[in-house]
């Protein structure tokens, strides 16, 4: 598995959810592949230096929401359909990332075409600019 | 069967009572921590623990049996302070432990010492308190004990260091074992634990799994228009453990429910509704010492 | 289960040896600068007046005789070289003469005899008289006692910082205070084993001993066993009382007994020295060491001692050893870290 995960102990978010997040992104980003196989409970508590029961919780968690399964004696593995559930997961991501930056922007007091205008500024910066121009 | 069960655990010395009414359920196969300032009990808890001390009242059951001797083959302990004989050399107390216990790896004892960089044939009385924490860490986990019972573990050792006795704790944990440790380094025990325990003034005031303490603890922030604000419905909520109140600033920090007690404050009135997380650190020191906590908080909200 | 107690008294026998090496190295010196002396030609160097006559003969039974004559000087010496088994010389002299003005002298396995008759005197010399084992167990009594005392508080020795790694071993309190105790009194044995082999072979240097057994010499073995294990004990007692202050009891300890025991032989002539005088033969009563009596050949040939209560006096000392070390056991099984 590449070194692509890594945790926060100190964040005040459990390391479990970090872990979960993290490897649902991988997914998403191809970067773990279908099928492909993901170090045991074990090795990944000693990689990362947490607690097994950690890892367990989320690999328990990754298996409910379908995106990891794990065959007894064989270990645990990225579901074959991991990659039709990428942009799933991505655009699970993403409206998270959306909803904490509106909650900042509504903290502040910015109005709702103040918001657009930042936001296409924004969208220019990170996704260059509209091919229609 | 390697389960630690302590009921209402009271010991008193003199008049000073060190450890008041503390009960506690240490699964099997698990690390649990136990924090809490300086001189709050926990030394003298694991004192009681371990037979070493008597106990004025409570009972301490491992696997639902008193401890006994025989016991003492399964469990490895490492005190808080050097207890090790100076006149002897590390490699003449690799011997001690060996004819002392049957499950001793004398192998895996020299692999530790040597991981630590200690030569085992140099006297105690020439080594640094770190290297003496080193060798009672390295006996200890060479013991393959299936209970470890680890008193401040890392004091005096070198980040390196600290990292190994990090990775022999959850090394045990992978195998199946116990471990009981308390730590200072809040860091080590938010990676290590599962579950932990504050103790303060000799009483248990927190216990639980370390991700759902994370979990659920919150700080919930919200701005008022002006200073007329009234919170009745908010800071009555069971779930508010603590509120605290700058002009038009209102900082609660909640045990649970921290998106509904938002939504509350949002119907209040408030305006720049935020929910912050709070990691052990911040958990431990509101538990303990709410005033410093809440200055820490406040800093944070500032820079954020 | 006590290997840290095995080292002490290996680390202790290992002094203990270095010790006794060095006395046997002096008596192999002093065998060795005294050599000239021991031979018959000696005694002929020192019996050298004109007139004597020197002859030599050898008995039936291997032993070389040599035999100096000086009648005008009235003087016959008869020198008997038995070798290893020692030797007997008879000096005839005139009485004003002669060295020794005591009858009888027995220093070790020397034995002189004196007899007068008329004018002349005849000195028996015996160099191999059997060597009563008292003379040996007072060395090793002493030395016992001595090392007992440095082995003494193994139990105070771990209250002091140790209790959380003899505490946590899987075996009862009372088995690891008995197994430190138990090693201590082989240390305190071997000691006493090691200075009767040392004081053996320095006199092998000179002769081969004969060693009396019978008698007063197994009561002195018997007790010089058992008081220095009682002392031991009673020490064990204090320390694991005292046992904060341990290394301050075991340095006091053989000095005020010491006191103490003199304080015993005041004379009582008013109420103050009578006050002091029975506190401290009270206090000399629980001393294991105020029962063992120092038996010392006096010039008559005669060895004073009390044997008549040894049976009593034994039997405290083993009781002594019990009690105390019980004492000990059980402030150990109490003790919290």
């Amino acid at each position: 598995m590449p070194a692509v995960l890594t945790v926060d102990p100190r964040s005040g978010v459990p390391i479990y959810l970090q872990i979960i997040e993290q490897i649902k992104r991988s997914v998403a980003l191809g970067v773990l592949q279908p099928g492909e196989q993901l170090p045991t409970v074990k090795q990944l508590a000693i990689d990362l230096t947490v607690n097994p029961n950690t890892v367990a919780r989320a690999y328990r968690e990754l298996e409910r929401e379908h995106v990891i399964e794990t065959s007894p004696g064989r270990g645990s593995f990225v579901r074959a359909n991991g990659v039709a559930e990428a942009p799933k997961v991505a655009a699970e991501i993403g409206g998270d990332a959306l909803d904490v930056a509106l909650r900042e922007t509504k903290s502040v007091g910015l109005e709702r075409h103040e918001v657009r205008e930042l936001f296409e500024l924004a969208l220019q910066r990170w996704y260059g600019a509209e091919l229609s121009e | 069967m390697n389960d630690i069960t302590i009921s209402h655990l009271r010991k008193v010395y003199g008049t000073t009572v060190a450890v008041d009414d503390v009960s506690l359920e240490i699964p099997s196969a698990s690390v649990f921590g136990v924090l809490g300032p300086n001189g709050a009990g926990k030394t003298t808890t694991f004192k009681c623990l371990l037979g070493l001390a008597r106990p004025t009242s409570g009972t301490i059951l491992f696997g639902g049996k008193p401890l006994e001797p025989a016991t003492f083959e399964r469990i490895a302990y490492v005190p808080e302070r050097s207890v090790l004989y100076d006149w002897m050399t590390v490699a003449e107390h690799v011997e001690m432990t060996r004819r002392a216990f049957t499950s001793f790896d004398h192998k895996r004892a020299h692999e530790l010492l040597g991981m630590f960089h200690i030569d085992p044939r140099r006297r105690v009385r020439v080594l640094s308190k770190g290297m003496k924490t080193a060798v009672m860490v390295a006996l200890a986990f060479a013991r393959n004990a299936e209970i470890l019972v680890l008193d401040e573990p890392t004091g005096g050792l070198d980040p390196i260091n600290q990292r190994h006795v990090l990775s022999l704790m959850i090394n045990e944990a992978a195998k199946g074992n116990s471990v009981v440790f308390s730590s200072h380094q809040i860091g080590q025990v938010e990676r290590a634990a599962e579950q932990i325990a504050v103790i303060d003034c000799g009483r248990l005031v927190l216990e639980g799994l370390v991700d759902d303490l994370k979990g659920d603890r919150k700080i919930v922030e919200g701005i008022f228009p002006d200073t007329t604000f009234t919170l009745d419905g908010i800071a009555n909520d069971a779930r508010v453990a603590r509120s605290d109140r700058t002009e038009r600033i209102l900082r609660l920090m909640v045990t649970a429910g921290a998106n509904d007690i938002a939504a509350k404050l949002t119907a209040a009135g408030a305006m720049g509704v935020r929910v912050l997380d709070l990691n052990l650190e911040d958990i431990f020191l509101y538990a303990v010492s709410p005033a410093t906590a809440t200055t820490d908080i406040v800093a944070k909200g500032t820079t954020s | 289960m006590n290997y840290v107690e095995w080292l002490r008294i290996r680390n202790c026998l290992r002094v203990v040896a270095i010790i006794l090496a060095i006395f046997v190295l002096l008596a192999v010196v002093l065998r060795v600068s005294v050599a000239r002396y021991m031979s018959p030609d000696a005694w002929i160097e020192h019996f050298h007046d004109p007139g004597t006559t020197v002859s030599h003969v050898v008995l039936p039974d291997g032993t070389k005789r040599t035999i100096l004559d000086n009648a005008a000087e009235q003087t016959h010496v008869v020198i008997d070289d038995r070798g290893q088994q020692g030797k007997h010389i008879v000096v005839t002299e005139p009485t004003a003469r002669a060295h020794t003005d005591t009858k009888h002298v027995n220093v070790g396995s020397i034995q002189v005899q004196e007899s007068r008759h008329g004018s002349l005197t005849t000195t028996t010399i015996d160099t191999n008289g059997s060597v009563p084992m008292l003379y040996y167990m007072a060395f090793a009594d002493l030395f016992a006692i001595v090392i007992g005392t440095f082995l003494a508080a193994p139990l105070a020795r771990e209250i002091d910082g140790h209790l959380e790694v003899s505490l946590t071993k899987p075996v009862s309190r009372a088995r690891f205070a008995v197994g430190a105790i138990g090693i201590d009194v082989l240390g305190i044995l071997g000691t006493s084993l090691l200075t009767v082999v040392a004081l053996y072979i320095c006199q092998l240097l000179f002769e081969t001993p004969s060693l009396d057994f019978s008698g007063i010499n197994a009561r002195a073995i018997a007790m010089g066993i058992a008081s220095p294990l009682a002392w031991y004990a009673l020490l064990c007692a204090l320390t694991t009382w005292l046992n904060r202050s341990w290394i301050g009891v075991l340095a006091a300890a053989l000095p005020i007994a010491g006191v103490v025991g003199i304080l015993t032989l005041l004379p009582t002539q008013n109420v103050i020295a009578l006050f002091i005088h029975d506190t401290a033969w009270v206090i000399s009563r629980l001393n294991p060491l105020s029962y063992v009596s120092m038996a010392v050949p006096s010039d008559d040939g005669t060895v004073s001692y009390r044997p008549d209560n040894f049976g009593l006096r034994f039997t405290l000392e083993v009781m002594f050893f019990v009690v105390y070390g019980a004492i000990a056991v059980w402030r150990w099984q109490r003790v919290e870290a």
